[in-house]
């Protein structure tokens, strides 16, 4: 009932004519960037983010972020169907079927049951979030700092575990996050660490300046190696709206995305990309004609889709209940949140129900937005992926130039940021994953201020951390994790001898 | 690529073991009262152990030897990190407006071999949007000699 109530009051402040605005121009922006190839929701994100400051009301805010985040990942769809690129990550298996039911001159099909299957899958993980969310936070109300320590390690390792083929690599970039994060003045004592006597690194990184740098710049670099020369699927796209052969072929594979979509976006690292590769694989294995997958199988867009958008939804719960982001889109909303003076966490439904309720219905008009307005815009989105990248790129480091000196008036935050996009671009060449190094830079306070607290209020006694029922249970899975591919690795020599 | 992969493990392992020794500098504390070094000490030594592991995993005989960088695929991104460099020395001089046309120009010039009429188009065209832009949003941006 509590539930109701408070959702009710959020659509009373989402509904007012400026926060409804700004909802829907998030999820026209977030499309319109998110359509160009290689910008994923974090990059996008994190372009639009000097916008979402500008505007000054946290719940505004993060009502246009929560609409650009849902509308990036709707534009990596189009991406993936029309130009056989994937928008954004969790858009790569959608290229598959998608492009192939393009080429077979059904893009107007595919762009339809991607959208239909979005709607249903966001909508879902949208009312699970209304019903989850606030035991949760209730719940997370009890976790200490010890608790938190155990929490924010696990959410780390689950990152560096879910974020590619190398844990030991997600690990080595999640550590190096959290010492990134120790640069400057000491949150407790004042002191100065890694400063090297420089002024320029008294306040610390910046946190724009690295996501921007890492995921706009570093990506601009990496894309300049390679021409993104794809054949553009520029037939009228036309009959958008499913048949019901189409709907009778997708409706399980919609479902199943959905169920699938919620459960890994819940976890923190887990997110929409593993998502959509779980559930491609999934729906390819119960298929009893799996040899259409591949060749244009609209099961293998509906369910994708569907997972992804799904995982969007359930990837808001840990940061607006427990204060983790669970990935880097989110950390950016986390971050953006912070510096707008709102905590994101269990205290959040207490202290900031409009913030906590508003972006709820926010959510909810969203998807509304993006199905009933997106679809007939289709038409534009093609036209903006005929825009080469060649005049994007210039476009794109002034405006993230703008957005990282907007926030301090500091000429030295855009060096910052060009400096992490060579950062980035290395990283991305030797292929290191970059979700676990933002997400652990968001988190390095937080698990560094757990720490000491913990320490100091147990005098020192580090059993603490296991003595604790909670605390006990998550490190507990943090040790399982850790030793799954050591696990692994003695298999692997074992079946080899 | 397990060439590349032990110099990433070796500049880790030397970040790592510089970062715990600047910790230790700075204050570990104790247990009971942790120093500002003390969160750091613990990542950087982490770090160093992280690196050394994936150094060992690299160690051998690469199986696929990888480049990477093909023929000459490191020339764009190298010139537009100049020109990003270049705009960054001149926003303080010229001012935002002006750097930024500036930037258009050499980005388009020397990274993607442009015509001079998309040049001409574009500067026009996106500095008149990033003047728009700016003024929509109220930001206040650095003003040089020029605008």
């Amino acid at each position: 009932m509590l539930e109701m109530q408070g959702l009710l009051n959020g659509f009373a402040l989402a509904l007012t004519p400026v926060n409804l605005l700004f909802g829907f121009i998030g999820a026209v922006l977030g499309t319109a960037v998110g359509v160009l190839p290689g910008l994923g929701p974090a990059a996008t994100i994190s372009l639009l983010l000097p916008i979402t400051y500008a505007l000054g009301s946290p719940l505004t805010s993060i009502i246009m972020m929560a609409g650009i985040y849902c509308g990036a990942m709707y534009g990596g769809s189009t991406t993936s169907i029309l130009l056989n690129i994937p928008g954004e990550a969790a858009s790569v298996v959608t290229c598959i079927d998608g492009y192939k039911m393009a080429k077979n001159g059904r893009a107007g099909a595919a762009l339809g049951i991607s959208a239909i299957g979005s709607f249903i899958a966001g909508t879902f993980g949208i009312i699970a979030l209304t019903f989850i969310a606030p035991p949760l936070s209730s719940f997370a109300l009890k976790f200490g700092p010890t608790e938190y320590f155990s929490l924010t390690l696990l959410g780390l390792t689950l990152a560096a575990f879910l974020s590619g083929k190398s844990m030991l690599k997600g690990m080595i970039m999640a550590v190096f996050g959290l010492l990134l994060a120790t640069v400057g003045i000491d949150p407790v004592g004042g002191a100065l660490r890694y400063t090297f006597g420089t002024m320029i690194l008294m306040d610390g990184f910046d946190f724009l300046a690295l996501a921007m740098g890492v995921f706009g710049i570093g990506e601009i670099l990496i894309s300049l190696e390679e021409d993104m020369n794809s054949e553009l699927v520029t037939t009228k796209i036309k009959d958008i709206y499913p048949t019901m052969k189409d709907w009778l072929e997708s409706r399980w594979a919609i479902l199943r995305g959905t169920v699938i979509g919620f459960g890994v976006g819940l976890l923190p690292g887990g997110g929409a990309v593993m998502a959509s590769m779980i559930a491609y694989a999934i729906e390819k294995r119960v298929s009893k004609t799996p040899e259409r997958f591949g060749e244009g199988a609209i099961e293998g867009v509906a369910s994708p889709e569907s997972a992804n958008n799904a995982a969007s939804s359930a990837s808001f719960i840990p940061m607006l209940t427990l204060g983790i982001p669970g990935n880097p889109a989110i950390a950016m909303i986390f971050a953006a949140l912070l510096i707008q003076g709102v905590q994101p966490g269990p205290f959040l439904i207490v202290d900031h129900p409009d913030v906590f309720w508003g972006v709820i219905a926010s959510m909810y008009i969203g998807n509304v937005v993006l199905l009933f307005f997106n679809l007939p815009l289709v038409g534009v989105w093609v036209q903006m992926l005929r825009v080469p990248y060649s005049i994007m790129a210039p476009l794109i480091v002034m405006i993230c130039s703008i957005g990282v000196y907007s926030l301090k008036n500091d000429v030295d935050d855009v060096l910052m940021m060009f400096i992490f996009g060579i950062f980035g671009y290395i990283l991305r060449k030797f292929k290191f994953e970059l979700g676990p190094l933002i997400l652990a830079f968001v988190l390095g306070r937080i698990l560094e201020r757990s720490l000491s607290q913990a320490l100091i209020i147990s005098s020192g006694d580090v059993s603490v951390f296991v003595t604790k029922p909670i605390s006990a249970v998550l490190l507990g899975i943090v040790f399982l994790m850790l030793l799954t591919p050591l696990a692994l690795m003695l298999r692997e020599k074992k079946s080899e001898v | 690529m397990k060439r590349w992969e032990r110099i990433a493990a070796i500049s880790l392992f030397l970040i790592g073991v510089g970062g715990a020794i600047g910790a230790w500098q700075i204050g570990f504390g104790t247990f009971q009262a942790p120093g500002p070094g003390f969160f750091p000490f613990w990542l950087a030594t982490l770090l160093a152990l992280l690196s050394l592991v994936f150094f060992v995993r690299n160690l051998g005989a690469d199986a696929t030897p990888m480049v990477l960088w093909a023929q000459g695929s490191w020339v764009r991104p190298l010139k537009a990190v100049c020109v990003m460099f270049v705009y960054v020395l001149l926003i303080g001089r010229l001012g935002f407006i002006s750097s930024s046309a500036l930037l258009f120009v050499a980005w388009l010039r020397i990274v993607e071999h442009s015509s001079w009429k998309t040049v001409a188009l574009l500067v026009v065209g996106g500095t008149a949007g990033l003047y728009l832009f700016t003024s929509l949003l109220s930001i206040s941006l650095p003003r040089g000699i020029l605008i």
